[in-house]
Formats: C-alpha cells, structure tokens, sequence
C-alpha cells in the first residue's frame, strides 16, 4: 500500500520516516532511519534482540508494524542508551563484568537493563531481575556476567534516571 | 506469497468508525491488536498477508480499566503489562495478574493484549482459565449493537469463538473477588518465561468451617479451549478439606480431562498433571 508519513521522537530527536505501514518497526529503524545497532535475532519474538523502548517501555521491534507506532511516539534504542548517565554506566560494567562476548544479543539485552533499572527496582534476590531480562536470549554468556553487571549498576544507578511505571 | 507490506493498513480514529469498515465484506480489515499473535504468524508464513489490516491501537474505547457493578471491566486493549501491574486486578482478579505476569517475557507483554489472547482462541492462551472461574463475560459489538455473553459460550471450540466477522471484541466484564474468597494460577511448562505451557490453570474458591463452600476451576491445553472441570467442581462442593477429598479431587480431574498429544507434551503426562495442578489448587486453598 502507500507509504505513511511518521514523526517520532527517536533517541531525544525527532525524525520523520516515510514506509509501508505494515514494514516491522524494526526495519523501519534500521533501513529508514540507518539505526542499525537494533538487531534482528528471531524476527517472532522470542530472543529479544530487537528490543527498543517505546515510550518507557520495552517492546520487540520485530512484532510491531511501524504504522502502528503514532506520531508523538518516544522511541530509545542502544544508539539513545550511550546520551543517557544510566546507559554509559550499564555500558562500562557490562564491559568490567565481561558480559558480552559476540555481542549480538547485547543491544537488547541493554535495552531490557535499562528498562529494569529506570524502575527503581532493586533486588538483592535477583528474582524480578532475572524475570525483566527473561524476553531476552544470550547464547554465549550463560547469564550470570549480565546479571553481576546488572546488579552493580542497581547500585550506582543515577537519581534522577528512575522513572516508575504507574 | 502476498508481501505484508502490500496490505492496506486501516485506521480507525474511533470505534465508531472501526465497527463501521468491519460492517461490509468489501472494507472489512483483520483486526491487529499488539501483535504478538499476528506478527509471528505472518513472519512464519502460517498465515496469509491479509488484504486489509485493521489497527485497534489508537482506539480509546478499548482501553478502559475500572470496577464497576461489582466486576471489573477491562477493555479488550489492556495489555499483560497493565494487567500485571494494576492495583485493582491484582486486588480483584489476583490469578489474572498472575497468569498475565508469566506470558513471555517483559516485552511480549508490554505489547500483547487480553483482547488478542482471548482473541488467537488457542487452548494455551494463559488468560482465559481465570476469566472462566470468575465467570467472566466478553462483550462485542458492530454496527448492528452490542452482546454480552458468559466467555464459556464465547470459546466455541479450536480457534473458535462465537464471534461474527463484523463484530470486535470490545471489553471482559470480571466479577471481583468475594470476600473470603482466594484464587491462584499455575502454569507448567519447558522454562518459566516466553514459553508456551503443557498445561495451567486457575482455580477460585471459599472454604466455610472447613468444607468446600465454592470452588470453581478452570485448565488450559488440556481441551480445544480452556474449560471448567464441572463434575470435579460439583463433587468437590460441600466436602471436607481433607486428604480423601484431595487425592478423590486428583483423580476425578485426571479422569474429566481429554487431553491431546502435540509437540508440548502428550496426553498421558497433561492427563496427569492435571490431577496434581487441581491438588495444588486445594492446597493453596487450605493453607490460607
Ligand atoms: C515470544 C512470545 C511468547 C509468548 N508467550 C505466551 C505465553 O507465555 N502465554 C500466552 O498465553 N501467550 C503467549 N504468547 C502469545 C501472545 O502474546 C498472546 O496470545 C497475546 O495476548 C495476543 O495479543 P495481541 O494483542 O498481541 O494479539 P494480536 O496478535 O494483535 O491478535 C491476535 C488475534 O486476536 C484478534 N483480535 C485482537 N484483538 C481483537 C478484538 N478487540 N476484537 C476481535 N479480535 C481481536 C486478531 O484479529 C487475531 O486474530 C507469546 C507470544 C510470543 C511472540
Ligand atoms: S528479532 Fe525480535 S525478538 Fe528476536
Ligand atoms: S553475547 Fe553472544 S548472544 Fe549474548
């Protein structure tokens, strides 16, 4: 069908795209808008490679088509983590902790970390921790290096990024 | 195979106008809620490119989420992460929350909705088990009115709903919680998160002095919809909450069931768990 015309808030700019409606937010991102540290893992959902925030909140970019996504609509993906206090201290401890390794999963894996701990949350049981990166799959890790990286960033975390769900 | 990209995308402002292009064959668009049932469906090349899409994302009228008349009503676009966050479900609804809590992970359920879930009509959607102990009603309209039914009548059969091409879902009606009351869900499956489950279930119920006042309970992948266990229910009312009641309740549950073999699990294991998951239930029940 005929392309649509979007204006978001895309890592604190606004851009505009222009694309099918029904092209995956994902490709939109990536092809469009040349953001291409959001990953495609799966393409249905299941590794969470492709995940962005979408107005606060995590969401897989292959599941959304783009004309869904209303004008207005505030967009972070890994390129937008790197501008926030939050985002460079998950960066650096990630490194510190050795939690990458190929790296493939980690621009969403980011973006789930950052989305847990932009709650407040603190969690010395680590069992909502855990459950806040469960959409996520990391097949070189075996987890325990994000989760020591996770958790060393819940204790510097900055004030003034914690912004509470409802 | 027809490109997604060619489909032409339909945006209803209202649900005025939405019930309005569902009324003719020729403008008619599939509903698309969050996605996470379509969008897997179409990439795996399941399901065909439909020539219309419908958004019900920017409807208003399908994101309520209050009590009122003693129920709560919750619009058919209210999504797990609502649900599993919201104060008055987790006070009024508690299995629901729960239920809503394990569907995938954050980000399914930060995109998918009750609409959709009940919407998919698959035997493993996880919401439905608890709207059916509550004896939640589903209501859907079109251009030609309105219609509340109870959601047992809705689930017709395997991705079957007592639904007319012209109608949308448009809201649950659940009836909280009574006092005295407790419910729970459980879910059994290959991983906690982002898995679909062998089996789960919800069960509401009330103990006075000791016997089973009410208990209704209700499975998921176990049928070719969620159901209710009538005769366990019925057997199980009036009894004492004893060990003979809980080992007749397992194997009146692993008996009423008629599971199925798929790649999940087969039907002797399902049959099973049943029992144990209904077990489980009476335990709950009596330790509180
Ligand atoms: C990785 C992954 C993990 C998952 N894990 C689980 C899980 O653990 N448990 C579980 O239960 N589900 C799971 N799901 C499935 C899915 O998230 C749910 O079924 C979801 O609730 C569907 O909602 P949706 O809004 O995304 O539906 P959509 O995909 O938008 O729609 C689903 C169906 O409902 C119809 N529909 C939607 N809204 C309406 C309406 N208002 N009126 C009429 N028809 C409507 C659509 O036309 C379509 O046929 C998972 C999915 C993925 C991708
Ligand atoms: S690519 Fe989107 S979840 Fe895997
Ligand atoms: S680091 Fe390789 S998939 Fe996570």
């Amino acid at each position: 069908m005929s392309k649509i015309i979007r204006t978001w808030t895309v890592n604190g700019e606004s851009r505009t795209a222009e694309f099918p409606p029904m092209r995956r937010l994902l490709d939109v991102l990536r092809e469009n808008l040349g953001l291409k540290g959001t990953k495609e893992g799966c393409g249905e959902g299941e590794c969470g490679a492709c995940s962005v925030l979408l107005n606060g909140e995590p969401v897989t970019s292959c599941l959304i088509a783009a004309g869904q996504v209303p004008d207005g609509a505030e967009l972070l993906t890994v390129e937008g983590l790197e501008q926030t206090e939050g985002g460079r201290l998950l960066q650096k401890l990630y490194v510190e902790k050795g939690a990458a390794q190929c790296g493939f999963c980690i621009p969403g894996m980011l973006i789930a970390s950052y989305a847990y701990l932009r709650n407040g949350a603190r969690d010395p049981a680590e069992t909502a921790l855990r459950d806040a990166h469960a959409g996520n799959i990391c097949r070189c890790t075996g987890y325990a290096k994000i989760v020591e990286a996770v958790q060393a960033a819940a204790e510097q975390w900055p004030a003034k990024e914690v912004n509470r769900n409802q | 195979m027809k490109n997604l990209e060619e489909s032409i995308f339909l945006e209803p402002a209202t649900l005025a106008e939405a019930l309005r292009f569902q009324a003719d064959e020729a403008t008619r668009g599939l509903p698309l809620a969050g996605g996470t049932d379509l969008m897997v469906q179409w990439e795996a090349g399941v399901r065909m490119a439909p020539s219309r899409v419908l958004n019900l994302k920017g409807l208003a009228e399908l994101h309520g989420l209050s009590v009122a008349g003693g129920s709560l009503v919750i619009g058919a676009g209210v999504t797990h992460a609502m649900l599993r966050r919201s104060p008055l479900v987790r006070q009024h609804a508690p299995s629901l929350a729960e239920a809503a809590a394990t569907v995938g992970g954050a980000q399914i359920q930060a995109l998918g909705t009750i609409g959709g879930s009940i919407g998919n009509a698959s035997p493993a959607g996880d919401l439905a088990p608890s709207l059916l102990v509550a004896h939640a009603d589903v209501e859907v309209a079109s251009v030609r009115g309105a219609r509340r039914l109870a959601l047992s009548k809705f689930l017709v059969g395997y991705r079957k709903l007592d639904l007319a091409p012209d109608e949308l879902i448009l809201r649950f009606h659940v009836p909280v919680l009574p006092a005295g009351a407790s419910e729970t869900w459980r879910k059994l499956g290959p991983r906690a998160a982002q898995a679909i489950s062998k089996v789960m279930g919800s069960y509401r119920g009330r103990v006075e002095n000791g016997h089973i006042a009410d208990f209704a309970v209700a499975l998921g992948s176990v049928a070719p919809t969620a159901i209710r266990l009538p005769q366990t229910e019925a057997w199980l009312r009036g009894r004492a909450l004893n060990a003979d009641t809980l080992d007749g309740a397992e194997q009146r549950a692993s008996a009423e069931v008629t599971p199925i073999a798929d790649i999940r699990s087969t039907a002797e294991y399902r049959r099973w768990v049943s029992g144990r998951l209904v077990r489980g239930f009476l335990e709950h029940l009596a330790s509180l």
